[in-house]
């Protein structure tokens, strides 16, 4: 299982991504991160909270009571305008990180 | 399940009241129950569940840092005490023009105090303004 510090610095786009598809609830969210890299990460539950603050903070989602399950209703994210300009400026971002990265990172002979 | 909730309570404690953090506990509490009961679903004992969901839940320090940070508190504070400083900065000036006006019209002395006075919420302000960024 990989828990890089890398990818530490992006669970705001991870997370971002996946509301941007549609609305999630927290754990619905963490579920969806591990069946999609077939368990290679698993997004701990202390850091998907901190991220959830941090990014409704700056306004970049927003949450809502929605749907109920056992323990009471769920706590929904959505992305907002605002966030769905700064994901994709965060995606064109990586690509350029990515090149540059990759120009170092090539495998050695 | 009530050894979820206890961890969680135990989790936060340190971390002072407010509409937000009692949120964020309960959704955190939600999704780990939710949590327990799928690994249940899939095979797992109770005890194993919850013992899992509880490894799992990772170092709060990051949620910490967003709840706990004071920043807004300090800038009430700030404001607050600048408040204070100008009231206070009124007061005493006053009280000098008065002495200087009563006593001593014919030397105009009360400015030279006034000024002192004013480095104090002078200083209140760019503390304020300075927290606000």
């Amino acid at each position: 299982m990989i828990s890089s510090d890398i990818i530490r610095g992006h669970l705001d786009a991870i997370i971002l991504r996946l509301i941007y598809e549609k609305d999630r609830y927290g754990y619905e969210m963490s579920k969806e991160i591990s069946r999609r890299t077939d368990n290679q990460f698993q997004i701990k539950e202390a850091s998907l909270y901190a991220v959830f603050q941090r990014l409704e903070k700056k306004g970049i989602i927003e949450s809502y009571l929605g749907g109920v399950s056992y323990g009471g209703k769920r706590r929904y994210y959505r992305i907002t305008s605002l966030g769905k300009a700064y994901f994709k400026e965060q995606i064109a971002e990586w690509e350029e990180t990515k090149k540059i990265i990759d120009i170092f990172m090539e495998v050695l002979e | 399940m009530k050894k979820i909730e206890i961890y969680v309570d135990e989790l936060f404690k340190k971390i002072p009241q407010s509409q937000q953090k009692e949120n964020i506990v309960k959704d955190i509490k939600q999704n780990l129950e939710e949590k327990v009961l799928d690994l249940m679903s899939q095979g797992k004992s109770e005890e194993d569940a919850i013992n899992k969901a509880i490894v799992d839940f990772g170092d709060i320090e990051d949620i910490k840092m967003e709840l706990g940070s004071n920043q807004s508190k300090k800038i009430e504070q700030a404001r607050i005490q600048l408040g204070f400083s100008i009231c206070g900065t009124v007061l005493i000036t006053a009280l000098f023009i008065f002495i200087n006006f009563n006593y001593t019209p014919d030397i105009i002395w009360f400015v030279y105090p006034t000024f002192a006075v004013l480095w104090w919420p002078l200083f209140m302000l760019y503390r304020w303004l300075g927290l606000r960024q």
